[in-house]
This record gives structure tokens, sequence and C-alpha cells, in this order.
């Protein structure tokens, strides 16, 4: 019966062809809007580390003003980061699994064979548990050992990228570059990695690629004068005559990740927080009411707010445009099957049931559909292109996440297929059943 | 001349599904129109502000200094001399912030030395030197620019308590400090309770941050920035800032091994990058809007097409009993007319409901209502337009087809 219900279509659809026309193209601009926002959305609200996301947290205290909290829209959340000396006791509890605290720094890479000229880099300053608990992909060697982080070892790790452009991709474990004119020794090379969004590091952009060089905690210490480049936010302005002043100023800037395996862990993490908080409290910090809070990852993303207003904004728009190209065809499709009800009667008379005109028509719709979803996926192609190249801004700030987003990918083909099969129920089910209540007699008896 | 309302709205109502779907989707259409239009106007309005600077023929350097060797100073003052030696450059000066980067810093000020925290006013600051003003294209209003020898040091640990004579305040801050009065020899405080007097004043201007409420209160003190955020900030004749970007960064790339250039970029650029989600936001609304209103007219002229063909043989009954062409074409444009209106007056209130919403949700501004007037005719117009065809082609219906059967 399919077969021949397709053969239908196919003459219906050329005794119409301008009308035809129209309403694939309508289903197809719909579906195509769709898709480009969708998958953008798909993309940006993606959970980059979803395999191990419920055993990940954010370490946050509210260190913030007695006066007035972090963001005023949001008061009931903590500030993102940490004071450099919170960060330090908190990270000595033993208690996670795993645990990482860390900043953004830049440095100046000298040294590398065959390089001419100094190459400025992003660096990760972080503790050592950073690659083992976020998963980190390896090319060569590895990390440190947490030894390292305490003593500032000069050790390095290097992005795959960074790795090509100063020893030609060659393995280099163990050869030497001078990082802001210090000797360090190459221990690891990471593979490709960029995560989507940067979830362990929101306070830049939050589709920014990962760090070019990453190297031990102690070195926020040793390098003896504030990090340039991050997020540093203060509260009140304190008297920092010294470097030390400087670290132990109530700022925030270090961000802290812990890995909790269970409730357990939780719960003394939490306590372990709390009982500090406590503490300092007594000696006069901490005046603001009580909000430390292990954020998991999920979550995370959430109130860090990764998708931004305006990406919601249009996937509500495309929506409501997709409803109109769908109210557009339901009336295009009414008028043409009701204007070959004559054709619907003779069938009828034959002996055609209701259910079988009803199939008929819905046959129609769902080639309707699909060719309507083969255009938009064409179009949303175009879109996404489009995106890339708008987009492609950004990517001279840097690698950069946004072009990789705007991206064609299984996600878009999942989304046309659904809305193409939503569309032609949509569209088809009211004048399908409409065309099979016209009583043939009617018909038959004009002609 | 009587419209004849009632026979068009009764044949309406007796095939009303059709006139139904194309009223709900003006309806849509209208609310999706209205609000679309709205959003775009904001974020074109925001990319389109005056900046107050001449961003166009600017650029930014960033250099670093990342040996022990270097020496900060006299890097400083050999890039300077060499930047503004260069033909085509109006002026440089030294920067701890590129205008529109996103970068930089603020802190609040105060009336009084005793800090009170209700007089707070935070505001952006921009640290340079003498041919900052002149740099980033703007002028004094009231009061004197800052003289060299006023310039002062990098701030290192062992200077941070000395003071900052001097300050050249934005119209806005200046306001907020002195009412109306000239804000010139008023004395304003630091958050250390340090003076300094306003020696200038300048009109508004763009700063680093365009996403702060205070991001038109500005102060430029004299002093070199430090070595870390530190920039060069160029402003050359119109049309030549590319060019003598070029050479500028060949030269500084090897005129000192001690420090690495970073980037050097258009200001131009950093504007662009600040305001590319309000960009991509309007283009993306722009074309939905543009493609929701073709496929809109596209629907009715498709249906009223459809209708006509469908009732050739009435057309040709009306023809045979003395209507006019006049009338037929009325007809149909009476007909598309009350399906719109109707579509319209749904619109209305859903355009105003999204309105609301997106207000509530996202901190939007309420809709204004000339938008939805706007769209009310917009629609209204399309939707005649596209039935014109139609009915055009309904008035050539010959009177004779009445008589045959069939």
């Amino acid at each position: 019966m399919l077969p021949y219900n397709m053969r239908l279509a196919l003459l219906s659809f050329k005794r119409t062809p301008g009308l035809t026309a129209l309403m694939v193209g309508a289903l197809g601009i719909g579906i195509a809007a769709c898709v480009v926002t969708m998958t953008l959305y798909h993309a940006m609200s993606g959970d980059p580390i979803w395999w191990k996301s419920g055993r990940l947290y954010a370490v946050t205290m509210d260190s913030w003003d007695p006066n007035k909290p972090f963001d005023p829209a949001r008061p009931q959340l903590p500030p993102p980061q940490l004071t450099y000396r919170d960060a330090l006791h908190l990270a000595d509890s033993g208690i996670p699994l795993r645990h990482v605290i860390m900043h953004l720094d830049r440095s100046v890479l000298t040294g590398g064979p065959g390089q001419k000229r100094p190459e400025p880099v992003r660096t990760r300053i972080t503790s050592a548990d950073f690659f083992a608990m976020f998963d980190v992909p390896f090319l060569y060697g590895g990390g440190w050992r947490p030894a390292a982080d305490a003593a500032a070892e000069p050790v390095v790790v290097l992005s795959k990228q960074e790795n090509e452009t100063l020893f030609g991709g060659a393995n280099s474990v163990g050869r030497m570059i001078r990082v802001n004119d210090v000797e360090f020794r190459v221990v690891g090379v990471l593979d490709d990695w960029f995560p989507h969004p940067k979830f362990y590091d929101l306070t830049g952009d939050s589709f920014a690629a990962p760090e070019d060089t990453f190297i031990p905690f102690g070195w926020t210490e040793a390098r003896g004068k504030p990090p340039s480049g991050g997020d540093h936010d203060c509260w009140r302005l304190e008297s920092t005559n010294t470097f030390k002043d400087y670290l132990d100023a109530d700022c925030i800037w270090i961000q802290m990740w812990v890995e909790l395996p269970d409730a357990r862990a939780r719960e003394r993490m939490q306590t372990f927080i709390d009982t500090y908080w406590a503490e300092q409290r007594k000696a006069g910090r901490f005046e603001r009411p009580r909000n430390n809070q292990l954020i998991n990852e999920t979550q995370w993303l959430v109130d860090q707010q990764v998708v931004g207003t305006d990406d919601r904004i249009l996937v509500g728009l495309a929506f409501a445009f997709l409803a109109v190209c769908l109210i557009n065809t339901v009336g295009l499709l009414l008028a043409k099957f009701l204007n070959g009800a004559a054709l619907t009667g003779v069938r009828r008379a034959l002996g055609a049931s209701r259910r079988q005109i009803f199939l008929q028509h819905m046959v129609e719709t769902g080639m309707l559909a699909g060719a309507g979803a083969l255009l938009g996926l064409i179009l949303a192609a175009l879109g996404l292109w489009g995106l890339r190249t708008l987009y492609a801004v950004e990517a001279e700030f840097g690698a950069n996440g946004y072009q990789d987003l705007a991206r064609f990918d299984r996600a878009s083909i999942v989304i046309a297929m659904t809305l193409a099969i939503i569309a032609a129920f949509a569209a088809g089910l009211y004048p399908a059943w409409r065309v099979g209540r016209v009583p043939p007699a009617v018909y038959l008896k004009s002609q | 001349m009587s419209l004849n309302i009632r026979p068009i709205l009764s044949s309406l109502l007796r095939n009303r599904t059709g006139a139904l779907l194309v009223s709900l989707q003006i309806a849509l259409a209208l609310a999706i129109l209205v609000n679309a239009t709205y959003i775009v106007k904001q974020r074109v309005d925001s990319i389109n502000r005056p900046t107050g600077i001449d961003d166009a023929n600017m650029f930014a350097i960033d250099s670093t200094g990342f040996t022990s060797r270097y020496d900060h100073v006299s890097s400083v003052r050999d890039d300077l001399n060499y930047l503004r030696s260069l033909n085509g450059v109006i002026a440089a000066a030294p920067t701890n912030a590129i205008p529109l980067s996103g970068s930089g810093s603020s802190g609040p000020l105060y009336k009084s030395p005793d800090r009170k925290n209700s007089d707070a006013q935070f505001a952006l600051m921009y640290e340079m030197d003498e041919q900052g003003l002149q740099t980033l294209g703007t002028h004094l209003i009231a009061g004197r620019n800052f003289r060299k020898d006023e310039i002062l040091t990098p701030m290192t640990t062992d200077n941070q308590s000395r003071p900052i004579p001097q300050v050249i305040v934005t119209e806005s801050l200046a306001r907020l400090f002195a009412g109306n009065a000239s804000a010139v020899g008023k004395v304003i405080y630091d958050p250390f309770g340090r003076p300094s007097t306003i020696i200038g004043v300048i009109p508004d201007m763009a700063g680093p941050f365009m996403n702060v409420p205070y991001r038109h209160l500005l102060f430029v003190v004299p002093q070199q920035p430090l070595i870390f955020g530190f920039h060069y900030l160029v402003r050359t004749q119109p049309g030549r800032r590319d060019e003598i970007m070029r050479i500028a960064a060949e030269h500084l790339a090897t005129s000192n091994p001690d420090r690495v250039i970073k980037s050097v970029r258009s200001v131009a650029l950093y504007k662009k990058e600040v305001f590319l989600t309000e960009r991509i936001t309007a283009i993306c609304l722009v074309i939905v809007t543009v493609l929701l209103l073709a496929i809109a007219a596209l629907g009715i002229f498709g249906l009223a097409t459809f209708n006509v063909s469908t009732r050739t043989k009435q057309i040709g009954t009306r023809r045979a009993v003395g209507a006019r062409k006049r009338d037929i074409i009325q007809h149909f444009l009476v007909e598309n007319g009350l399906i719109t209106s109707a579509g319209v007056v749904v619109g209305c209130a859903l355009a105003l409901a999204v309105g609301y919403g997106l207000s509530r949700q996202y901190q939007l501004p309420r809709l204004d209502l000339y938008y939805l007037v706007g769209g009310v005719l917009a629609l209204w117009l399309i939707g005649q337009l596209a039935a014109w065809q139609p009915a055009r082609r309904a008035s050539t219906v010959s009177p004779s087809v009445a008589t045959r059967t069939a």
C-alpha cells in the first residue's frame, strides 16, 4: 500500500508544483532555523565531562563583602573563586579522592629548538591532580607528583599545539625550555583536549581553549609577583606592600575542585569547610551568613550562565518561526486536499475506507516533511557556515571554541529528523482527517 | 460606496478553517516581528552608541618584559620615542587598559577622606601620560591636561602609598562630585584616603568595559602603568592605521630582546569582538524576521490563489449578474483585510505577552508601543499586497464561466 500511496503523492505534487514548492520551502526554512539554533544550544549546554560529572565539585566559600553579595542579582550564590590562603588550607583536608587548586597566568617561552622569537603563552598554575581529575589525555609523558607542587619544581606540561610550535610535534619529554627566563623540563605533552565549555575555569571566556602550558602550583609563590591574566576580584582594598600581603589579601582568584566518590566524602568535606569557616569567623573574617557550597559540575555550568540570554531567545524565536511555517503548511495542505476532494470522492465510492484516505494523505504530508527536512539540513549547513564566519572575529583572539560549536554534527541531523516527524504530524493530521470526512456523493453528483 | 462586509463575513464563516489558520499565522508573525525588531533595535543601538573616542584610527600594542635584564622605564621611553617619531602617528601613550577590550581596572572614589561606604562611586581608571587624551581622540571641556613633569613612574610596592596629585575625569563623573558647579579644583579621595585634585574634565566616552553600569564614569591618572597589563595606544591619521600597525609591529618585535610583543590589534577589532554577541543576535533576528514575513506573505498569496481558483464559478456568476471587476477585487481585498485584522488583534495581545515575558525573564526593557503600531501596519500592508495579485486574477474571470457546467 505504501508504494501506491507514494505514487499518488507524487502525482499530486505534479498537479500543483508551485504550491508543493511553497510548502517544502516553508518547512525547510523553519526546520533550518531550528536546527541552527538547537545545534548551537546543544553544543553550548553540553557537559564536557559527563562520565564523571557526578563526582566533581567546585569548592566555594562566601568570603565577600559583609554589606553586599558577590552577585547582587543572585545573592544566594557564593563567589566562584577562593582567596589564596583559604584555597591552600582547604587543599590540605586529605578528604577528597583528588583535589586541585589553580589559576591562570601568562608566561613567555624561549629556548625551544629553532625558536626565533619569544613565545607568549597562557599558563595554568595548578596542583598535580589536574590531569587525572579531569581525565586530560596525554600524548607523551604525564603530569607531576604532588611533591613537585610544594617544591615548585621547574617542570612543565605542554599542550599538543604548543609542542608542535616548539618541538615540531616530536616527543619532547625530558627536553628543556625557558619559561619566563627560567629553565624548565618538559614532563608531558597533552593530546587534543578542548572541553566545551571550559568548565574548570569559567571566569574568562566560557569557550576559550585550555591553556598552552601547565606548571606546578608552587610557582604561584615562587614567581614572586602577581599573576597577569585571570580574574582577580576584591571587595575591599588592602595595603599590599609586599607580595606576601598580596597572597594574604581577601581577594579571590583561585579556583578549587574536588573529586568526591560518595555522599560520605561529600559530607566530610562540607564539615571540614564549615569548621574552617567557623574558626576564621571567630578570628574576624567571613562576616556574611554561612554559605559554603560544594557545587556539582552540572549545576556549576548552570550557575555560571554558560548559555547566554541571547542564545535562549534565538532558540525560542526559531521555534515560533517553525510554528508559523507549520500553520502556513496546514492551511495550504487543507486547501489543496479539499480541492482534490472530487478525486477522493471517487476513491471512496470505489470502496476506499476513511482510514485508507487518511493514510494516503498522511503519506503525502510525510513526503513533504521529508523533503522539507532535507532542504532544512542543507540550509542549516549554510546557516552554520555563516555563523562560523561571523565568529571568525573571535578566533583572532586566540584559539576559540565558538567556531567549533557552530558545526554541523550528528545532533543536527537528529534534530532535523525529529522536527520533520513532528512537522509531518502537526501539519498533516487535521487536513488528512478532514478530507476523509468528505461525503463522496456530493462530488460524484456534479460530474 | 458600501463595503458589503456582511456577505463577505458570512462566506468567511462558512469556510472558517482556512481563514482561522491565516489569522493565527498573522498573529504569531506580528508577535515575532514586533519583539524581534525591538530587540534588534536595542542591539544596534548599543553597537552604534558613540564611543567618544577615535576608535577607528587607533591600535594597541601589548608589550611584556620577561627577563631579569628588562628595564621597564627605559624600554617604555624608547618605544614611545619610536612610535611618536613615525610619520602618520598623531599621538601615542602608554596605558593600563585598551578601550573596548573588556579588560581593565576599576575602583571606588570618595567625596571626603573618611570614605563612607554610602558615597563610594565606582569608576574606571586609565593610567596614561600627557599624550593620553590626544591619543584617545578626546578633548578637554574644562581645566587643563597633565604636564610632562607630572607623570609618575609605575607604582611599585615601595611607592604604593604616594598620592596621585592630579586626575582628569569624565563629565558624568565630574557632575557626581561637583553637581552643576565646575569640578576643576575639587578634591576626591581614593580607597586609602589619598587626595587627588580634579584638574580637567573631558566628555563622556567608552572605557575598557561596556557591560558595567558605570561604563561612562572614567578617570585618568598621570602615571605609567605597571609592567603587567602594559599596553601602548597609538592614534594615526585616518586611513593609515593598518600600514603603521605593520611597521610598528615589525620594529618592536626585534628592538628589545628582553620583552615580547604579544599582540598588535586595532581598537576597531576589539570593538567588533566586544559586540560580537549583539551583532550575531541582531543578524540572526533580522534574517529570521525577513524570512518569516516572506513565508507569511507567500502563505497568504497561496491560499488566496487557491480560493480564487476554487471559486471561479461563483465569481463568474457574480460577474454575470452585474458585479464589476472592481467589486470582485474589492471582495477579495476586504476578505483579506478581515482575516488580517482578526490576526492582528490576537497578535497584539500575543506580542505584549511575549514582550512582558521577555522583560521579566531576561531583564530586557519593556516593549515600546510604537513598534506594535508599526508591526500592525506592516502586516496589514503585506496582507493586502499578497492578496492583490490573486484578486486581480479573480476579476479577470469571464462572466461566461457561470453558464458552463462543471
